[in-house]
């Protein structure tokens, strides 16, 4: 005991955690290696007989997974788009133009203290976050991002949306009933009360949608779609496509129906009494709907993943076989590059504001920039699901664009005058939509 | 943590694992409303059924300053309401009292640091009522055109915090732009920000300089159309529209009666301008209207600020032309000595009327001084005008009304 004990003495402060964990890591790997031997035939069996579950659980750890760079995005959108419409600069210190501020936010988020006020019921307080980034995180699994990537092509897509989406009040009611403070009950209480009032004409517009598709599957929508923009269901739904987008917007609680965390009135609604990573979650989520309810619009009215134009792509371009050149493929790759930088660096050199090494630097990174650029754009031409993916994201973040717009110009309304347009105006011209659109599919396909 | 036996632990009960928790909580909460010692207190903090009391400040992202408003809600209409003032007071009235006539404007100077120029003005009129100066007219020229400078940067920033009460991020920022400028300006002039000190007894602190005029010119170039296209973004606003649009109605006996003066007043259709009704300085020389709007409710306070604006730089125009040469402070001693008496003085500020009265005993402080502030009146009139309204329309009302708190508490 006293050899280990002296031991420990003279450890440096690496050693004694390597000390703690290389023994724990070995254990791991011994007893993991055992588990693979002894129950791996009964697992890969089981995994074999439940590709669904399998497919399933790899769709939502993606999808958290991309949750992450999406909200960081969204909220550094945020912040620069607002911020020029305010006449301010926004972030432009951590990172190139300010890129890397809403990360900052994120680890700021995981430096604080996470603190449960007294008196709250501290279960419920708990998960309220997580039902809340869950449910909206959750809905993400049924989009089809690109042809072929999405998480799952459920055919009744559209119900599950709205079914897990609609997950999303229970969560902020609890962080505002938890919370024991009265701002976080009036904010989830407001919330609950909008979120249901906005939910039924959010789902009643895109029955319309449905009607015409003939399917629920999020997929099938999107390519009842395909061909060029004259094919997409807002033309088809102009009304529909309003409703969805108003109703959208509240159910996403933003601006100009951001009354849950209306800042003027109740502070911060239900996220008064979070602090630290819990409220990070409430702020995830809210930015990850955003972007949710900008897919949503996407794939049901703009056409989703498809082009807006009939592009002939993809490129076929196996008739170009670099392989075939043979020894002058490496002389290719052994020469391309140096020759590249050094063109590259001659405008430079020419200039004459630079040294010559200046010169080479700025042509590397020039000649970097060119080659990821080919790259890319190979890829684009060559594979179908680039070009969806970058079709999908153009038109999403071009509908965030429009979140953020209305949230940077926008008063707030009012909580009677919201509950009025939702259920004097947006629910009856649902309604009116499906009656009309039924009678169209009725009469047009006898 | 060593526990002193001597003083017991406030908080021992919850460190004690025998405790339940939500028992001191029940009790701290039944502990924590106040028991009513006047009669309306009672009343106000004696619940009925279903409603609750929403404490909002002194620290609240929209109470204008340190204000606490204390609200009776039943779910989201306000029932009474009950605005607690105090926290921002600063005793400035004892202080001029224990300073010289000179020393006291920069004590009336924070008062209302939002259009501080008005604070400096009310005092030295009263002083130079009491000492009997006569002031220079080029002085009194400059007074009207700073101060009248100075309303139009307090009622762009009103008309900005209007807009942000009611959640709208981007109209303040807008109407920063003009108050930047009139600040640079008035720095320039007074070589002070925010809080000027610039009037005197029998004048003011500098003639116009040379900085003060290029700023004012290349601002005044553009000042009205920039002022109109930046309230274009609130005015046309459907949802800013319906929202202050038959909001918190005041009505002309109402407002007269509770003393209510300046915009709000307007507002309401009572042409009360102390500028015309009680002439001061070299008002009645100068060519503008006093505008009205009749409906009183929360948009046509706010529509009749941007009036006043463009009246103010009507004002200021005829100031840059009759402009007439001569010194511009009148020849006084250091000490100051009034006879005996007692003064009024009261100016037309952007929030209404800006008085001091002055009591003098013959030495050369001040005996007695007492300032009516707009804002102090005004906040009488949420307490009127918000219950039956939503919770949102306090803030909106609150808004409209723009009470400053250095200025109430004082």
């Amino acid at each position: 005991m006293s050899v280990v004990g002296a031991s420990w003495q003279r450890m440096s402060l690496t050693g004694r955690i390597l000390a703690i964990a290389v023994p724990i890591l070995v254990a791991v790997a011994v007893l993991g290696l055992l588990g693979v031997v002894l129950a791996g035939p009964i697992v890969a069996a089981f995994l074999g007989d439940n590709v669904p579950l399998v497919r399933f659980a790899a769709a939502v750890g993606g999808i958290l997974v991309l949750t992450i760079p999406t909200a960081f995005i969204v909220i550094y959108m945020e912040l620069k788009v607002i911020a020029r419409m305010n006449l301010r600069i926004g972030p432009d210190r951590v990172g190139p133009f300010g890129t890397a501020m809403s990360v900052v936010h994120g680890l700021k988020f995981v430096g604080k203290e996470d603190f449960t006020p007294t008196g709250v019921d501290v279960q419920v307080f708990t998960m309220a976050p997580v039902v809340v980034f869950l449910a909206t995180v959750m809905t993400m699994v049924v989009i089809p991002f690109a042809p072929g990537l999405f998480g799952l092509d459920l055919n009744i897509g559209v119900l599950y949306l709205f079914a897990i989406s609609g997950l999303t009040v229970v969560g902020l009611l609890m962080g505002g009933w938890a919370s024991f403070n009265k701002y976080s009950l009036l904010g989830g209480l407001r919330a609950a009360a909008q979120m249901v009032s906005y939910e039924i004409p959010l789902t009643l517009s895109v029955v319309g949608v449905v009607l015409l598709a003939g399917t629920m599957s999020l997929n099938q929508i999107v390519l009842g779609q395909s061909g060029s923009f004259v094919d997409w269901y807002i033309w088809k739904q102009p009304l529909a496509f309003l409703i969805f987008f108003i109703a959208g917007t509240a159910e996403a609680n933003r601006s100009p129906f951001d009354f849950s965390e209306a800042d003027q009135e109740i502070v911060a609604g239900f996220a008064t009494e979070y602090s630290g990573m819990r409220f990070g979650f409430f702020f995830f989520a809210e930015y990850v709907n955003v972007f949710v309810m900008s897919a949503l619009i996407v794939t049901f009215f703009v056409g989703g993943w498809t082009a807006p134009i009939a592009w002939p792509w993809p490129v076929d371009l196996s008739a170009v076989d670099p392989l075939g050149l043979g020894v002058g493929l490496l002389l290719l790759i052994a020469i391309g590059p140096v020759v590249g930088t050094i063109v590259c660096a001659v405008p430079f050199w020419l200039a004459s504001r630079f040294s010559t090494l200046q010169a080479l630097v700025l042509g590397f990174v020039v000649f970097n920039v060119l080659a990821i650029l080919a790259v890319m754009g190979w890829a684009f031409i060559s594979f179908d699901w680039v070009v969806g993916l970058a079709w999908f994201f153009a038109k999403t973040y071009a509908f965030i664009f429009v979140f953020v717009w209305m949230r940077g110009s926008f008063p707030r309304v009012r909580i009677d005058q919201l509950m009025g347009l939702a259920w004097k105006w947006l629910l009856p011209a649902a309604l009116l939509n499906i009656f009309v659109t039924a009678s169209a599919v009725l009469i047009l396909n006898r | 943590m060593t526990t002193d036996a001597r003083t017991p632990n406030p908080h021992a009960a919850l460190d004690d694992p025998s405790v339940l928790i939500e028992d001191v909580v029940r009790e701290s909460i039944v502990e924590a409303v106040p028991i009513g010692r006047t009669e309306r207190q009672a009343e106000f903090y004696t619940l009925r059924d279903g409603e609750m009391l929403l404490n909002m400040g002194p620290q609240h992202p929209s109470t204008h300053g340190v204000l606490r408003v204390v609200l009776k809600i039943d779910g989201e209409r306000v029932v009474d309401i009950d605005p607690v003032i105090g926290y921002l007071h600063r005793g400035v009235e004892k202080l001029c009292e224990n300073a010289d006539y000179h020393q006291a404007i920069c004590y009336t100077d924070p008062l209302e640091y939002v259009s501080s120029l008005f604070c400096e003005w009310a005092p030295v009129m009263a002083f130079e009522k009491l000492l009997d100066v006569e002031v220079p007219r080029r002085a009194e020229y400059i007074r009207v055109l700073s101060t009248e400078l100075n309303r139009v940067a307090s009622h762009a920033l009103t008309m900005g915090w209007f807009a942000l009460d009611l959640g709208g991020l981007t109209p303040v920022l807008y109407s920063f732009i003009e108050r930047d400028e009139i600040m640079e300006m008035l720095t320039a002039l007074t070589g002070q920000k925010l809080l000027f000190n610039y009037m005197r007894i029998g004048g003011v602190n500098g003639d116009l300089n040379h900085e003060f005029m290029s700023r004012l010119g290349d601002w005044m170039s553009r000042a009205a159309r920039h002022i109109e296209s930046n309230q274009g973004l609130l005015n046309e606003n459907e949802i800013l529209v319906r929202r202050a649009r038959g909001l918190g109605i005041l009505d002309p006996e109402t407002a007269l009666r509770m003393a209510v003066t300046g915009p709000n007043l307007r507002a309401s259709g009572v042409p009360f301008d102390v500028r015309r009704a009680h002439p001061y300085s070299v008002f009645p020389e100068l060519d503008f209207d006093i505008p009205t709007r009749q409906e009183g409710d929360c948009l046509a306070r706010y529509l009749l600020r941007i009036d006043e604006i463009k009246q103010s730089l009507r004002i200021i125009d005829r100031c840059l032309h009759q402009l007439p040469d001569g010194p511009v402070m009148a020849r006084l001693p250091r000490l100051v000595r009034p006879r005996p008496g007692r003064a009024f003085a009261a100016v037309e500020g952007p929030r209404g009327m800006y008085a001091a009265y002055v009591i003098s005993d013959g030495t050369d402080q001040p005996f007695r001084m007492r300032i009516h502030d707009p804002s102090f009146v005004h906040l009488q009139l949420v307490g009127l005008m918000t219950p039956g309204n939503l919770v949102a329309d306090t803030m909106a009302i609150m808004a409209s009304l723009d009470p400053v708190m250095g200025g109430v508490d004082k």
